[in-house]
């Protein structure tokens, strides 16, 4: 009898069509991820002329990516986990990786969405438009940031083998992420400012920033892009390393 | 399609299975034949599963040699798992997806080509047109193990291994699960399954594995096993009724103490 190996393009589209039904049936989660950026957006309209737009549209888009990261990648890995469903496609004749790779684009999606939704949102609620380059260097800035906050919560789901502990730690870790963004920059203590400002999210909210305006580009914002790069590797290294596909640990 | 019946289309030789320090598998040796349902029973705990998730692939063993078809499940892992279909012991789809959407997901993995009129024909072979639009978690514990076992098929392996598939299933819903299983045995195809179920041993195998401590103490036809070990104090010691069943026989060979 002949062995038929299925195409590896044609496994991977399907299981991809799967991922984006599931991610568009989860729309709540879709619509939190969106929600916090934008609100914080429009609320913080008033401080656009002191602090500048670059400032806000990358706090916004910070969180939302600690969002992405967190509450959307790392809580339906840990819950898959949990239910089985990882341990369900791995018996097939599909390369494991395959499984998170389509994910991981789901997630890239996402990111995407969210970087335009705040261009939207920024244009027409607080006015702030950028040059040509401003915008295609955000959206690369974008794509690094998330892939830090995905190592993050990667690492999580590795350290992390509970759903429900995922659940809620992510949950913490996102709320202290939103406190560091709306405050941690308005401190007045330089220690603290400086740890927040090298902290994964003080990281990827100077590459935004620089991103939006390109001729402001300087040192600063170039350590902090190696350092954005750093985190996601070194996330994604014990992230992967940790990593079971279920949740007893076999 | 129909398989040659007979042929050994899944052998396991002297594997070995560790957690840690913990030995879950012990030199375990048997093979599946085509056109046969092989039964592997044992108490918690006693490596049933850690076998199964060898075969499957799901942990790599200490040692020990497993072949699907032919392949080798280390050497060629892709190939052994094209031949191979799977119920895992908890039915594990993504529950926003449809039934319909989780067919064509697994169709596409495998490969399998799926028009809507054969897509018609699976859902009313295991009952569920009318619920073809419906999630996966809407379903009772019956029609989710009717989509699992379809699924496990749909490639038509030649191996098909159920852990544990009529778990909490009414009477009515395990008698019409093991006419699907004697009918994937009818068309040739090898069936593996772990059961709990003395009565479902005797009932749907051909031949069965006492697994123990990691170790296989008995393998044998159900009824060769019975007459085996009819005589054995510990088997007469289990009996209830005078008459020795195959509860018995398992229950004499690997003990009266409840596991964990």
């Amino acid at each position: 009898m002949k062995t038929v190996i299925p195409k590896s393009k044609e496994a991977f589209l399907s299981l991809l069509q799967a991922d984006l039904k599931t991610q568009w049936r989860n729309r709540r989660s879709v619509l939190m991820s969106l929600l916090v950026p934008l609100i914080i957006l429009i609320s913080w309209k008033g401080l656009i002329p002191v602090f500048g737009g670059a400032f806000v549209f990358s706090i916004s888009l910070t969180i939302g990516l600690a969002s992405i990261g967190l509450m959307g990648y790392a809580i339906s890995v840990a819950r898959d986990r949990d239910k089985g469903i990882f341990q369900r496609l791995r018996v097939t004749p599909m390369p494991s990786s395959f499984i998170m790779v389509s994910r991981l684009a789901v997630q890239l999606g996402m990111i995407a969405l969210l970087t335009i939704a705040v261009f939207v949102i920024g244009y027409e609620v607080d006015k702030i438009s950028l040059t040509p380059l401003g915008y295609i260097l955000t959206f690369i800035t974008a794509f690094l940031g998330g892939a830090l906050y995905l190592g993050f919560g990667q690492m999580i789901v590795g350290l992390i083998k509970n759903s429900e502990t995922v659940n809620s730690g992510t949950r913490l870790v996102y709320i202290a992420f939103i406190m560091l963004g709306m405050f941690g920059e308005l401190s007045k203590n330089i220690q603290f400012k400086t740890i927040v400002h090298w902290s994964p999210f003080g990281t990827v909210k100077t590459i935004l920033a620089a991103a939006m305006q390109p001729s402001s580009w300087n040192n600063n914002a170039t350590f902090a892009l190696l350092a954005t790069i750093g985190y996601a590797l070194i996330f994604s290294f014990f992230g992967i390393k940790w990593f079971r596909w279920n949740s007893a640990g076999a | 399609m129909q398989n040659e019946t007979g042929l050994s289309i899944l052998q396991v030789e002297g594997l070995n299975v560790f957690y840690e320090t913990f030995q879950a598998v012990k030199e375990v040796t048997f093979n599946v034949k085509s056109g046969e349902i092989f039964g592997l029973l044992g108490p918690n705990g006693a490596g049933k599963t850690s076998t199964l998730s060898a075969v499957e692939g799901l942990l790599k063993p200490h040692s020990g040699e497993i072949n699907v078809a032919g392949f080798n499940i280390r050497e060629q892992p892709m190939h052994a798992k094209a031949n191979m279909g799977v119920q895992l012991q908890s039915t594990s789809f993504q529950p926003e997806l449809t039934i319909t959407e989780i067919i064509k997901l697994y169709a596409g993995i495998y490969g399998v080509s799926l028009n809507n009129e054969r897509l018609k024909a699976i859902l009313q072979d295991i009952k569920l047109e009318e619920s073809a639009s419906k999630r996966f978690g809407q379903l009772s514990g019956g029609q989710q193990q009717r989509v699992s076992l379809v699924i496990s098929t749909i490639h038509d392996p030649v191996l098909v291994m159920l852990d544990e598939p009529t778990t909490g299933l009414d009477p009515q819903s395990r008698r019409q699960l093991w006419e699907r299983i004697e009918a994937i045995r009818e068309k040739g195809h090898g069936v593996l399954l772990t059961t709990h179920s003395m009565e479902e041993a005797e009932a749907v195998c051909d031949r069965i594995a006492i697994i123990d401590h990691g170790k296989i103490i008995a393998i044998n036809t159900p009824e060769a096993l019975i007459d085996l070990h009819r005589n054995d104090p510990n088997v007469i010691s289990a009996s209830r009724k005078g008459k020795v069943t195959l509860e018995d026989v398992f229950i004499g060979l690997t003990g009266k103490t409840v596991r964990s």
